[in-house]
């Protein structure tokens, strides 16, 4: 402890006068910042646990974006189209068809059940055993039709056979009867606000009503079928549940970090107090975010895990610095102010950057991302208080047990060995391979992230994993019905009463033909497509007329029965639908600009084909908005951590040795994601700057001993060996536990959630790998330890 | 007929630069002035008619498709086709000269076997036609009516009145547009040939489509009924089969006609002969179909349940032949159809045309496109 600039700390943010004024005010009145913390806490831990799960559709999509305007703007002539629910029951039995008794009870009961369910629009329940499913029949006298299930049903063969020969004629199979007659589905439009409560729909709740009051009940009851259910309210619901699981991963992560911690320091206090002071992070967070009138998004619900995960490294920081001051013989007050005075510093540079690195999300024009980048800065920032104040305190009370201490001497000489064989990377023979790998790395990286791609990969619901029920019941029901889970709504406005005019109908026939003929568009359907049949079928069912009229008064009569999510009430708003093979981004794209093209070759003032509502036109939207800010975010996270480096040590060639690593790992994970079919979206983005963010703190840490030691005038080898052996040993412990704190994520049920850890826990590992393996290597090229040193002795003669 | 003559001359030019009054509200172009898009998806999608020109087989459906095959089906490439409106039938006379109809009254030319179309006829300038020939006739017979002698004058008097009504009428279909689609064609040889439609629409050429007389006149249909379908038997009768029934016969090709006595009092869509002379089936609504074995002197009813809507039928060798229809009902007889056995395709999808290839294979079109049977059981 003789070095003076040790003792003084080689870095300052104020003046350095002012810090040991910082340290003396802290540890001086340690009794009542104390007791203010207590007070805080328990106001803030009184919010945290009142914060509500708020999954609102808006905040996951870009409202910004002129897409999803327009689906806003016109978001109440639409509502028919989406919101509905189809519950599919099939027969189990391989031979066996929907045409037996017992299925058809089943199948009416159900009918009647789901009819009853809260939330659900009777008047537009669809099912075969519902009255407004009927077959019609051009005869000689004009036309003929009926209930599907034909007057005095029995359930005999022969009312079977009837049915049978109904459901034919009524044009029903591939809509509400399977194509393989094993299947057939109840459809239950769903009411947006209970008009009697005027509440809104409470998709957990009613979500847990299908699966008791239809799934489990009806299994029971009738052992011989399977129930499939789809639909935006069954998805959310399922969202919901997946996300109440968090609790579990919470309990995993604080368990494991717990048996960490004390494998890594023997020592309770040592153990406890970094958790704690975490946990009291993570719940000041919480009770903030719920003051400034925040919600617990599926997003951000993760961001307790990053701040608890952060605090756990910064923590290990000050437990570690304090042991190895214990040891050389201090009581615990001055070991506290000793670890505090040598990490203060690049604690808060290192926190700083997180939370400004974090802030960079806010460049994406989505609310859930901008959510989270306030709710992970709001943490970093809770954590500088928490971590670098509150924890050392505490641990200036309890001190380091005996036995911690003990473990830190007697732990010497084996970890030595194995500090002493690592400090080799940073040996002159050994640098130049490991910038060589490095290089090889980059290549490599480079090649392998050409294939990354913007946007969702797999079938189904995206936020669910491929074989979750969910997506499973989603599969069955494309596979045997007519329709696609991915459909993109092009609305066409037009003055009043004139949506069906013949030149908008013509207008909007070719567009359909042109998507038709697009690559990934299964099929289309709007206003046209109704007119067509109802003009064929109006016309003796000759398919001879099967075309627009140019007769506006047979178009008129043509849709008079049009389903009435396919017209608004006055006539000025129209949908055509495309149904697409996929939501993958290139799919999706291909298709609007294939839209947006034929809007530019066809201007009208008469018209607008405006973009896209439908889940796909929702989809590409994001997706265009974030290949848009992932660049710009990259650019901004290297540089605001680069800016906040090179003000800490003043040097260029610190944030090389400190970025370059970083920049590794980024190329590394666009690489993986790459190969593992993880495309770049709402959920991936933001791990790339929370990566960033949290890389840097190592290679900081690293820094910052490396080069005290330096300047005390080590050789190079030697000063990265000193460096290893007290913060090296911390940076690589906390990778690995905040590593196995997330990766336990892989697990959720939630696919968003399964993808975040995993890239999380490949961001942590390789980031502290960076900063122990690549940062000594790169000093050996760019540090010049006497010049390090001169530099240090002008600035203290000074 | 100088008068009209007179008329048709400036009309065609007229006809052909601008067909349709241009207004603003048009973005995309009119179907009868835009020509087909070329597409992968014609022999999958909605086919009508199909026809065999020597060795081709040329068929034509939805949206301007046109598409012939020089290899029995395997293969089809897209023909020219200058609009893209609903197509409703084709017919050749000969190897090289054919002609293909559809929506907005439109008749369309080929002179090279099926591979460039061009337009000869379209609903706008059929409506002036019509107009024309009323307002020629109601002028003759006021013209009459006023050197008519006094016991003749009350009937002309009726006619001169119907002669309004008539004028009139096509006044308001003129208003409305090319709106009335033709439903079938049928050609003696490459110079005359008639089209025909709905509410009645009759067409003649005698110069290969150049120009066109409403022949609507010589049939008796006040009612205008929609005409349906129009075929040449065995022995050179021709039919013309309509809405509610009707049946009417030429035995001097076309040029004049009578009304025969009919089986049915529904919408019949089509006749054919079965390869025997003077023999002839008519068929239509819900699996109507009727047999007459004296050139529809007299009817009778073919005892078959098929259920469905006849649409089209075609004629093999040995007495084979097939009558289809919607919902992929097929009847199938190798007796000259004494006998149908009714098959229903599983994919239900409707059947509108049908070809027998030299190899007794069947070639079909409709809803899903072309679709090519073989070894089909009788």
């Amino acid at each position: 402890m003789s070095n003076k600039l040790h003792d003084q700390g080689e870095h300052f943010i104020v003046s350095p006068n002012a810090e040991p004024f910082l340290e003396r005010m802290i540890f001086n009145n340690r009794f009542v910042i104390l007791i203010g913390f207590v007070i805080i806490t328990a106001f803030l831990v009184y919010n945290a646990v009142q914060i509500k799960p708020d999954a609102s559709f808006e905040r996951l999509i870009p409202l910004e974006h002129p897409y999803i305007q327009n689906m806003m703007e016109n978001r109440d002539d639409l509502e028919n189209l989406g919101n509905s629910i189809r519950i599919a029951v099939a027969v189990k039995d391989e031979k066996s068809s929907i045409f037996t008794e017992s299925y058809m009870e089943t199948l009416k009961q159900l009918t009647d059940e789901v009819f009853y369910l809260p939330g659900v629009d009777r008047s537009g329940v669809k099912s075969i055993w519902t009255p407004n499913v009927r077959w019609v029949e051009v005869t000689e006298e004009g036309f003929q039709g009926g209930t599907v299930i034909p007057d005095g049903y029995v359930g005999d063969k022969n009312s079977l056979d009837k049915l049978r020969q109904n459901i034919l004629r009524s044009g029903e199979v591939g809509r509400l009867v399977a194509d393989n007659f094993r299947s057939a589905i109840i459809l239950a439009p769903l009411l947006e606000i209970n008009p009697e409560t005027n509440e809104p729909l409470d998709y957990a709740a009613f979500s847990r009503e299908l699966e008791e009051k239809i799934r489990d009940k009806y299994h029971a009851l009738n052992p011989d079928i399977s129930i499939h259910v789809i639909g935006f309210a069954k998805k959310i619901g399922d969202l919901i549940e997946g996300i109440q699981a968090i609790a579990l991963f919470a309990l995993v992560t604080v368990t494991l970090t717990l048996v960490l911690l004390y494998g890594y320091s023997r020592c309770w206090s040592g153990t406890l107090t970094p958790i704690l002071a975490s946990l009291v992070a993570v719940f000041w967070q919480l009770g903030i975010l719920r003051l400034l009138g925040f919600g617990l998004d599926p997003y951000s619900v993760l961001v307790p895990f990053l701040v608890f995960a952060i605090g756990i490294s910064h923590g290990v920081q000050i437990v570690n610095a304090m042991a190895i001051e214990s040891a050389r013989g201090f009581d615990a007050k001055t070991s506290s102010r000793l670890a505090f005075r040598s990490l203060y510093i690049p604690g808060m540079i290192a926190l700083l950057s997180d939370g400004l690195g974090f802030l960079t999300l806010l460049f994406i024009k989505i609310d859930v991302i901008k959510d989270l980048a306030v709710a992970a800065s709001i943490g970093v920032g809770v954590i500088i208080i928490t971590n670098l104040v509150l924890h050392p305190i505490i641990l200036s009370y309890v001190g380091i047990s005996k036995s911690g201490i003990r473990h830190v001497q007697k732990g010497g000489e084996a970890a030595n060995k194995k500090w002493r064989f690592m400090s080799n990377f940073s040996h002159p023979h050994v640098a130049p391979i490991s910038v060589l790998i490095a290089i090889i790395g980059t290549g490599l990286g480079i090649y392998y992230k050409q294939d990354l791609k913007v946007g969702d990969l797999d079938r189904g619901a995206p936020e669910l994993r491929p074989d979750s029920r969910y997506n499973l019941d989603n599969d069955f029901i494309i596979e045997n019905y007519s329709t696609s889970s991915d459909i993109l709504v092009v609305m066409v406005k037009t003055a009043t009463e004139q949506c069906s005019s013949y030149p908008v109908m013509r207008a909007m026939d070719q567009l359909q033909w042109e998507l038709e003929n697009t690559a990934g568009v299964e099929s289309t359907a709007s206003l046209v497509t109704v007119s067509k049949i109802v003009t064929k079928a109006l016309n003796e069912g000759n398919f001879k007329w099967m075309e627009i009229s140019r007769n506006q008064q047979i178009v008129n009569s043509s849709i008079q029965r049009a389903p009435s999510g396919l017209i608004n009430t006055d006539c000025s708003l129209t949908p055509l639908l495309a149904f697409l093979e996929d939501h993958k981004a290139e799919t999706l794209q291909r298709v609007v600009d294939k839209v947006e093209a034929f809007v530019k070759e066809n201007p009208s003032d008469d018209f607008q084909f405006l973009l896209g509502a439908g889940n796909a036109g929702v989809d590409a939207a994001t997706n265009q908005v974030i290949s848009k800010a992932k660049d710009l975010m990259l650019v901004f996270v290297y540089s605001v951590v680069s800016l906040l480096v090179f003000i800490t040590f003043r040097s260029i060639r610190a944030v090389c040795c400190i970025v370059i690593p970083l920049g590794l790992t980024s190329i590394l994970c666009e690489a993986l994601m790459a190969q593992l079919d993880i495309g770049i979206k709402v959920e991936t983005l933001p791990v790339i700057a929370l990566g960033v963010g949290i890389g840097v703190d190592y290679g900081i840490y690293i820094y910052t001993k490396f080069e005290h030691y330096l300047i005390e005038g080590k050789p190079l080898q030697e000063a990265y060996y000193e460096t290893l052996r007290s913060t090296g040993k911390a940076v690589m412990f906390t990778g690995i536990t905040l590593a196995i704190g997330v990766v336990t994520w892989i697990f959720s049920p939630i696919k968003f959630q399964a993808n975040m850890g995993l890239l999380l826990f490949f961001m942590f590992l390789w980031n502290m790998i960076g900063a122990l393996w690549l940062l000594p290597a790169l000093a050996r090229f760019l540090l010049s330890p006497e010049k390090m040193v001169a530099k240090a002795r002008a600035a203290e003669a000074a | 007929m100088l008068k009209l003559k007179s008329l048709k001359r400036w009309l065609l030019p007229l006809a052909a630069c601008c067909l349709w009054p241009t207004q603003a509200a048009w973005s995309v172009g009119d179907v009868l002035t835009t020509p087909s898009m070329p597409t992968e998806l014609a022999p999958t999608t909605l086919l009508i008619d199909v026809v065999e020109v020597g060795e081709r087989l040329v068929a034509v459906g939805q949206r301007g498709h046109i598409i012939y095959s020089d290899d029995k089906g395997k293969s089809w490439s897209q023909a020219n086709v200058p609009v893209s409106t609903l197509l409703t039938a084709v017919y050749f006379p000969d190897e090289k000269h054919g002609w293909a109809v559809g929506h907005g009254g439109l008749v369309l030319h080929s002179s090279d076997a099926g591979e460039t179309w061009v337009k000869q006829l379209d609903g706008n300038l059929a409506n002036e036609m019509v107009i024309a020939q009323a307002q020629e006739r109601l002028a003759n017979l006021e013209l009459e009516l006023e050197n008519a002698e006094p016991d003749m004058q009350e009937d002309l008097e009726y006619a001169v009145e119907d002669a309004q009504f008539a004028l009139e009428d096509a006044e308001i279909d003129a208003e409305v547009g090319p709106s009335k689609p033709l439903l079938d064609v049928w050609f003696m040889d490459k110079n005359t040939g008639f089209v025909i439609g709905a509410y009645g629409f009759f067409f003649r050429t005698t110069d290969g489509g150049k120009t066109w007389e409403n022949w609507g006149g010589y049939v008796d249909n006040t009612e205008r009924f929609h005409l349906n379908a129009i075929e040449e038997i065995t022995g050179g009768m021709l039919f013309i089969v309509g809405e509610a029934g009707y049946v009417f016969r030429s035995v001097d090709y076309g040029e004049s006609w009578e009304t025969m006595e009919s089986p049915y009092d529904g919408s019949l869509f089509g006749v054919s002969g079965n390869g025997n002379v003077n023999e002839v089936f008519v068929y239509g609504l819900r699996g109507n179909i009727f047999y007459s074995e004296d050139s529809g002197e007299g009817w009778s009813s073919v005892d078959v349940d098929a259920g469905e809507t006849l649409m089209a039928a075609a004629i093999g060798k040995d007495g084979k032949m097939v009558v289809i229809g919607n919902s992929g009902v097929m009847l199938l007889s190798q007796d000259f159809g004494e006998n149908f056995r009714v098959k229903v395709r599983d994919d239900r999808l409707a059947l509108l045309g049908a070809k027998y290839l030299s190899d007794q294979r069947l070639l079909l079109v409709g809803e899903s496109g072309v679709s090519i049977l073989s070894g089909l059981q009788y």
